[in-house]
């Protein structure tokens, strides 16, 4: 009896098979199955995480802006979370959420809430005393002190706190790949497993990784000099 | 002057924030996945290395082609990690090697002494506890031994026993081999080798391990394509079959078989069928060597075979 | 990789146990990432730190050492690692120097903020006793920026022991073996092997804080040990 049809799957190229440094041809190839997909869970998985821990520290925030009670717990918290490596945490939450996207968000989600929530502390408080002074004289109320002169005056503060914490979620994101085949520590944890490491699997998902990490805080620096001309720190 | 700038500021902050609340709304609803009909979906896995990957979407790929819907879950983990998600309901299908099936996941110490013995051993074993097996695939793939030929020839190294020569040694495997009848312990105990130093290989392959000398022998598998003509490497003989026959059946939940009828099991088997040992060395290859995707091969191979 | 356990507080329990069970493996792999971070500290040091105190002395080169330091947090530690093993191969250098790389950043912008830093007024009256640069150098700005500069190595020897568990997918070993290993150690053993590097970067900190109090010239010790308003930006 014959056997089945085994067609040609084409050959790889000599860069690929020779695992030469670099293969253009591999990630122009690769780039619809294989990158492009990663580097979008992963742009996915980020703004998630800091979407969701900008929001969670803000409020936390504008609480511990009146009242003083939650910096010294929360000191304590993230100390300890970043003593934890972020391959243990993630593999400690797995039984609780699953293998899920869920459980990565949620690790990610606590680190960026111990980056921001200091900085937008940090922001509200530096308006000076003497500026606050004269908006109470003015007649502001309270409320309108906090939106026409902290928030403005955190700005500063608010985008440095993102920056960290967009570049940080963005590498730690890769780490979640040890478990959830999703961003762009898939492709380097798939190439580092090949017989012979693959090495233009990792360095490309490694270039886009950084590149997209340089690229989101230029944007950050972009906004602040859009948002705070004055401010040239 | 300065109130208009603060102003403008405390808006484009206040833009902001909605924005991103914006976002997380959209993304949240994006992910919101319409709750699954329960029981008839095929929840498909894969175990953690690309043979198993190809046969995932050879069996995604045909089912689909025939109208099937199938959630597919590649990349699980090994045996113990993926019996759990069977058992547990998280998946309801996944392709496993029928010596593994005897003797990992029912911890008999020897399978049966043939190949369709194995297989109706485990199909036995599966059905007690509520799956079904369906056709096993022509091609095996088992664990093997193997050392550079470089060690082959220091030590005279033929068949797993002759490691005993090499006094105290490492060996490395995936993390599972340990403590496996088919792997290191089934080599330690029906070889007596009493010397060896087992490390646990997460991140790397055995090949990358071999080559950089951190093990002297290493468990792969019998269908890589390092171990194909003009190997660097050399397997050493198994005599006494500690690695068993390592055929390949899916393992379905039997309700959802039954559920889903003739036409699935029917669907499922074609592509068994197919699976010779040169079609699954070619398409490794292809994967491995050649590093296309598992989909495409997987793709392209049924595509030959009209099956997709 | 799913995972097979259920976790509760029994965890926690079962932690310990395994803590208490294995302490002389558990104590083994410890050493094994003290020595591969302290290696990695140590090039990062031997690179940084005096590029770091040269730029802030003569008040060039910023955007560099400030530059680093961004740069460095962009530089996932899965990259390094990855990208050192295919440079360097499997074991003990790859990880050292991807770890060190990792390290560089913090050592080397503190390094420059404390030396540059150094209050304008003590530099004028050390000049205008009629010290030489180097002497300034060596008798002024390097003692005033030790608490600057020691909380530079101190985070980056937290950072290193933290992240030097991933290095054991590279063959780096330490208590990453575990980690990375829950199908063979069970989460009770990946939670216990966590609890470790906790333990190993607490006391690094420690350790380094200690360091830096008998270093520190007295006359700044009131300093060291309080608000440090510049140290939230630059960790």
């Amino acid at each position: 009896m014959s056997g089945p049809v085994i067609p040609k799957f084409g050959e790889g190229s000599s860069c690929v098979r020779g695992d030469h440094t670099f293969c253009p041809g591999w990630v122009r190839d690769h780039w619809n199955d294989t990158l492009g997909p990663a580097l979008v869970q992963h742009i996915e998985l980020t703004a998630i995480a800091v979407g969701i821990g900008f929001v969670l520290a803000f409020v936390l925030a504008l609480v511990a802006h009146r009242l003083r009670v939650l910096e010294q717990p929360f000191g304590i918290f993230s100390a300890l979370l970043y003593t934890i490596p972020s391959l243990a945490l993630f593999q400690l939450l797995v039984p609780f959420t699953g293998l899920t996207v869920t459980t990565v968000e949620i690790a990610l989600v606590s680190y960026t809430l111990v980056i921001l929530f200091p900085n937008i502390v940090a922001g509200l408080r530096s308006a000076p005393p003497d500026v606050l002074e004269a908006a109470r004289g003015m007649g502001l109320t309270q409320r309108q002190l906090l939106t026409r002169v902290e928030l403005p005056m955190a700005v500063p503060a608010i985008i440095g706190g993102l920056r960290i914490a967009v570049v940080s979620t963005i590498s730690i994101a890769t780490i979640a790949a040890f478990l959830l085949p999703q961003g762009l520590g898939y492709p380097i944890f798939v190439a580092l497993k090949e017989p012979t490491p693959f090495k233009t699997e990792i360095y490309s998902a490694g270039a886009l990784a950084v590149g997209l990490a340089i690229t989101c805080d230029l944007a950050l620096v972009a906004l602040r000099r859009v948002l705070v001309p004055w401010n040239r720190v | 002057m300065i109130r208009k700038h603060t102003r403008r500021a405390a808006k484009a902050a206040f833009a902001i924030s909605l924005a991103v609340a914006i976002v997380i709304g959209l993304f949240a609803a994006a992910f919101a996945r319409p709750a699954q009909s329960a029981g008839t979906t095929i929840i498909l896995g894969t175990k953690n290395f690309p043979e198993e990957f190809i046969l995932g979407q050879l069996y995604k790929q045909a089912l689909e082609a025939k109208g099937f819907s199938v959630s597919y879950k590649e990349n699980i983990g090994s045996t113990e990690l993926i019996q759990t998600s069977l058992t547990s309901g998280k998946i309801n299908m996944y392709p496993e090697y029928t010596g593994v099936i005897v003797q990992d996941v029912f911890h008999h110490t020897l399978s049966a002494k043939t190949a369709a013995g194995t297989y109706k051993l485990a199909k036995q074993l599966e059905a007690t506890k509520g799956f079904t097996l369906l056709n096993a695939t022509p091609f095996f793939d088992t664990d093997v031994v193997a050392v550079t030929n470089a060690t082959a020839k220091k030590y005279g190294l033929k068949s797993i026993g002759d490691l005993q020569k090499a006094g105290g040694f490492k060996f490395g495997g995936f993390p599972e081999c340990k403590t496996r009848n088919t792997c290191f312990v089934g080599y330690t105990k029906q070889y007596r080798i009493t010397k060896a130093t087992f490390v646990p290989l997460a991140g790397i392959s055995a090949y990358a391990a071999l080559d950089a000398g951190k093990v002297l022998a290493a468990d792969v598998f019998s269908t890589d394509p390092p171990l194909g003509k003009g190997s660097k490497y050399t397997v050493l003989a198994d005599p006494k079959h500690v690695t068993g026959f390592q055929n390949v059946a899916p393992i379905v939940k039997t309700s959802v078989a039954t559920a889903l009828g003739s036409k699935f099991t029917q669907t499922v088997n074609a592509v068994s069928a197919l699976l010779t040992q040169d079609a699954i060395v070619a398409m490794n290859k292809a994967v491995i060597v050649d590093k296309q995707s598992a989909a495409k091969v997987a793709g392209a191979f049924l595509k030959a075979n009209g099956l997709a | 990789m799913t995972l097979a356990d259920a976790a509760n507080l029994h965890t926690f329990v079962d932690a310990g146990r395994f803590v208490g069970d294995h302490p002389g493996f558990l104590a083994t792999k410890a050493l094994e990432q003290l020595e591969l971070s302290g290696a990695a500290l140590a090039l990062a040091l031997v690179v940084a730190l005096p590029v770091g105190v040269v730029l802030g002395h003569l008040h060039r080169g910023s955007s560099v050492a400030i530059g680093t330091s961004i740069v460095g947090r962009a530089l996932p530690s899965l990259v390094l690692i990855a990208a050192f093993l295919t440079i360097l191969g499997i074991g003990f250098v790859n990880n050292m120097v991807a770890l060190a790389v990792l390290a560089t950043g913090p050592i080397l912008t503190n390094s420059f903020e404390g030396v540059a830093g150094v209050d304008r007024d003590a530099v004028e009256a050390a000049r205008g006793m009629g010290m030489t640069g180097r002497q300034i150098l060596r008798r002024v700005e390097l003692p005033l920026s030790i608490p600057l500069v020691f909380t530079g190595i101190r985070v980056a020897a937290v950072t290193v022991v933290a992240t030097a568990p991933i290095a054991a997918i590279a063959g780096g070993g330490g208590l990453g073996d575990i980690i990375v290993n829950q199908a063979s150690y069970r989460l009770a053993g990946v939670l216990g092997a966590s609890l470790c590097v906790m333990a190993l970067s607490a006391a690094v900190f420690v350790c380094l804080l200690g360091l830096q109090i008998a270093v520190t010239p007295r006359g700044l010790r009131r300093t060291t040990l309080g608000d440090d308003p510049a140290r939230k930006e630059l960790t």
